[in-house]
């Protein structure tokens, strides 16, 4: 009898063990990722267990926005892009920006801007109706997130430690994004795993 | 010519407001597309030690043009100056005048439109000599309308140290007395509760009373802005409750929040203490904690097992109370194909195909809802009192089938129902699809937990657990109708039929009673009594419609007749089964309410700080495993007994109506239904899941009674 308990018990919480990493209406660091699935710009539909096992970046982007300027026109943002995906890290753009927005970017728009940018990023998702940005509680350009390979969120919040839109501030500033990413790859915890965005309000469309 | 210099004057200011550059220094004043900002100062007794000097950044913003507060909200940055002064005088910190909320969307910021001083006291030291206080200002804001733009000036200004400057001492007059002001003899205690902190505030003006206050916490980097604080007046005493976000980057134990009444100017400034922040994702829901990352190195091994698992799931769901009348139909369609064996193995592997394919697209429904981010779980649909009702409609109608009321083949139109006579592997089929839409409810053992695994789980692999959930449920059958012999040994067919068919039609009209029960618990007696409307006005169409041994003229008027019933109380019946707002009735509410409390993650949390065992019961009342228990292994006298004795808190958590809370809290235990049994202990951050079907002994082992 008891044997058998602690079989059923053993069972359920490997079954369990897989079940982490389920949609939650707010992503909460420390927790599960929302899940999602969505259509990025080539018309493809991209989810996040697709990349079970593999660190996951969350970009929120915006070409309008004097911030993401900032950090694309000085080769910031691609160069944390290159520095992640080339050490095996998946990283989404994802576009929250409503369709009626004066600076909403058809998807092929947006993805020729990236590139002329030397963007590095895997895709970008086009999140017109704002669910995915919502889900994430994602609220300013840019906005990123990082997620482990177990689907757990380990990083919320903005690029780097100074809040401006002066380029000159890039140098002296911490970089949160690449220093998640660093401590992620070599297992250690991540030290700042949430700090306050700064940038554009992401126009959601109402 | 001029339109064109017009253009290059456009793109000169553009460029300049976009490059975030400087806009030029015209003295005191500099002027952008969104704002006119001016340096100005106030020193009425000149320039000297221990004189009163204020310095200002007077902003004035283009109409729907706002600049931020010092705490932006949930963008935005807070206006930035930097001065260079002579030796021995130094500028203190900006006095921010109570903001307004300005929500972007569905996004909230705190922030200024309109003519805004933000003043800054300057204090002279006896170092300074001179005739003149040369000043230089460098400002930093960001002004923002749909657009944000980053904007800085630098200013500069000249003081006669001798004479009085006192020319905007209205200006300065009028942002004081927009400051907050602290507030003497005020109390604020504070608790972090669930997803918010709970500010009880004593000391306020009597005046405020009763009234809704705008609450601004000062801190950007804890509170979610975009949703309201909720805020509840017991007397003299506001109970004022900010949200926590769940991204916060910061756990400051000194806090304060601005309270401004209405758009009276000014406002109160209220400091206060909180405890030791929790660890970051523990603040959205104490008692939550995420399954163990390490354990899901073990993902592949417990794949095989969830579909293992998934099977045997759907095995059980043959034996479940409602899946057993539909499957009885299925014995009668056995036992009068017995002998014709390609009938029987087609006829078996089109149920199965019918019984895949439905729990195939239940899946694929669930993944879609899944995608959207929608807080759902398995049994969902009985959430729905419409979809309670249909169902037990649906269930009425095959009752009084089976009772002979009307035959199928008289209702249908004459080439279906010729169809599906010719056609009796299409019939198999959709039996197997009647059957998938009645067991739903029942959440047999394991597989809450399979599905739970295959809610987290990439798509085919959520499909293929849902698919053997199928093949497992249509197993049985599938055998009997591949090996003649098992069908054999069923019951000859004979007279014996009939009298089962009719028999067979209580079970039928008993769900419908326990779905009526459900459905009362959602929308009470009024819809309650709308349901028993319908299937009467439903039952005089289907005898109309289907009796033999009318007339056809009498059928016309009569079938017109009963239509036009049926669709008067369809629409009557329709509000009463609409979702009733959250009044409705809890389940048992008052005789369980002695021992078992309602639910919140609040109480689990503060009972395991007390050191208590916590056991919560997740239930639903459509879920009948749930109830199984909660009648049987639950309500046993001796266990209520010692469970109290042990002091032990009884938690029922009713998922009968949709609760996003139970789901989230479900989903964190890997679980997308119910039943679920969860044990927490003191000290010990996971709780302990039991199985779906209690016993008695297995609950006092679980809580060591």
């Amino acid at each position: 009898m008891k044997t058998r308990r602690w079989m059923m018990t053993s069972v359920m919480l490997a079954l369990a063990a897989t079940a982490s990493g389920i949609a939650q209406a707010n992503a909460t660091v420390g927790q599960a990722a929302p899940a999602f699935s969505i259509t990025d710009s080539q018309g493809k539909t991209v989810s996040l267990a697709d990349f079970k096992g593999k660190h996951v970046v969350l970009e929120w982007v915006n070409p309008g926005c004097p911030f993401v300027k900032k950090h694309y026109d000085s080769g910031n943002m691609p160069g944390t892009q290159k520095s992640a995906t080339g050490q095996g890290v998946v990283w989404l753009a994802v576009s929250s920006t409503a369709k009626s927005a004066g600076d909403y970017k058809p998807p092929a728009e947006l993805e020729a801007w990236m590139k002329s940018k030397q963007s590095a990023h895997s895709a970008t998702l086009m999140d017109d109706d704002g669910k995915l940005g919502k889900a994430y509680g994602a609220r300013t350009t840019p906005h990123l997130y990082l997620i482990d390979p177990a689907g757990k969120l380990i990083y919320a919040g903005a690029i780097d430690s100074k809040p401006t839109a002066n380029p000159a501030d890039i140098k002296t500033a911490v970089n949160y994004v690449n220093q998640a990413v660093g401590e992620a790859l070599s297992g250690k915890p991540v030290s700042q795993p949430a700090s306050t965005p700064y940038g554009c309000s992401i126009k959601y469309a109402s | 010519m001029s339109s064109f210099r017009f253009l290059l004057c456009r793109l000169a200011l553009l460029s300049l407001s976009l490059l975030p550059g400087l806009a030029l220094a015209q003295g005191a004043v500099v002027t952008t597309e969104q704002v006119r900002a001016e340096l100005v100062a106030q020193a009425p007794e000149g320039v000297e030690a221990g004189k009163p000097l204020w310095l200002g950044l007077l902003i004035k913003h283009q109409p729907h043009w706002h600049t931020y507060w010092k705490n932006p909200g949930d963008s935005g940055l807070p206006t930035m100056l930097s001065w260079e002064l002579p030796a021995g005088v130094s500028a203190g910190e900006i006095q921010w005048p109570v903001p307004q909320r300005l929500p972007v969307g569905p996004l909230v910021n705190y922030g200024y439109e309109s003519d805004l001083l933000l003043a800054v006291p300057l204090t002279v030291g006896p170092e300074f000599k001179g005739e003149t206080l040369n000043i230089k200002l460098r400002a930093d804001w960001l002004v923002c309308k749909e657009v944000c733009i980053p904007e800085s000036g630098e200013f500069s200004l000249k003081l006669p140290a001798q004479a009085a400057t006192a020319g905007h001492a209205a200006l300065f007059e009028a942002a004081r007395a927009a400051l907050p002001q602290e507030l003497a003899g005020a109390k604020v205690e504070a608790k972090l509760q669930g997803e918010g902190l709970r500010l009880l505030i004593d000391g306020l003006p009597a005046a405020w009373q009763g009234k809704t206050l705008q609450a601004f916490p000062e801190e950007a980097g804890v509170f979610n802005h975009a949703s309201a604080p909720q805020q509840q007046w017991a007397g003299a005493q506001l109970q004022l409750t900010l949200p926590v976000s769940a991204q916060r980057s910061e756990g400051p134990t000194r806090l304060a929040v601005v309270l401004r009444q209405d758009d009276a100017p000014g406002g109160l400034r209220l400091s206060y203490q909180t405890a030791a922040w929790p660890a970051l994702g523990e603040v959205a829901a104490p008692a939550l904690q995420p399954v163990e990352p390490e354990a899901a190195a073990a993902a592949p091994t417990s794949i095989l097992l969830a579909l293992l698992l998934a099977f045997a799931g759907g095995l059980l769901l043959n034996l479940m109370p409602c899946v057993f009348p539909v499957l009885s139909l299925k014995v009668l369609g056995f036992t009068a194909h017995a002998g014709e064996r390609r009938v029987l193995v087609a006829g078996g592997l089109a149920y199965t195909a019918g019984v895949v394919l439905s729990f195939l697209a239940l899946a694929g429904l669930l993944l879609v809802l899944r995608a959207g981010g929608a807080q759902l779980g398995w049994g969902f649909q009985l959430q729905s009192p419409l979809f309670v009702a249909g169902l037990a409609l649906l269930f009425g109608l095959i009752g009084l089938n089976l009772l002979g009321v009307f035959e199928i083949r008289m209702v249908l139109p004459g080439n279906l129902a010729g169809a599906r006579a010719a056609n009796p592997v299409l019939d198999h089929g959709l039996t197997g699809v009647l059957a998938v839409a009645v067991a739903s409810p029942c959440t047999a053992p394991f597989m809450g937990v399979a599905l739970g695994a295959a809610l987290t789980q990439p798509a085919p692999l959520a499909l293929a657990i849902f698919a053997a959930l199928g093949l497992g449920m249509a197993s049985p059958y599938l055998a009997a109708s591949l090996w003649p012999g098992l069908a054999r040994a069923l019951p000859r067919p004979g007279v014996w039929m009939r009298h089962f068919k009719i028999l067979m039609a209580f079970p039928m009209f008993a769900t419908v009673l326990w779905l009526m029960w459900v459905l009362g618990q959602q929308v009470g007696i009024d819809g309650a009594v709308a349901l028993l409307g319908l299937l009467l006005a439903l039952a005089l169409a289907a005898w109309v419609f289907g009796a033999t041994d009318l007339k056809a003229r009498g059928r016309t008027v009569l079938g017109a007749l009963s239509l036009a019933i049926l669709a008067g109380t369809a629409w009557w019946a329709w509000p009463a089964l609409r979702e009733a707002p959250a009044a409705a009735a809890q389940a048992d509410g008052a005789s369980a309410s002695e021992t078992w409390q309602a639910w919140s993650a609040d109480k689990v949390a503060q009972a395991q700080a007390e050191g208590r065992t916590v056991l919560v019961d997740f239930t639903a009342a459509w879920c009948v495993t749930c109830q199984f228990n909660k009648r049987g292994t639950l309500a046993d006298a001796q266990l209520v007994a010692d469970m109290r004795a042990k002091n032990v808190l009884l938690l029922r958590a009713d998922w009968t109506r949709r609760d996003a809370a139970i789901s989230q809290t479900l989903n964190s235990l890997g679980r997308s239904g119910v039943p679920v049994y969860a044990v927490y202990k003191p000290g010990q951050a996971a709780p302990q899941l039991l199985p779906e079907i209690l016993s008695v002994a297995l609950v006092r082992d679980a809580l060591s009674l």
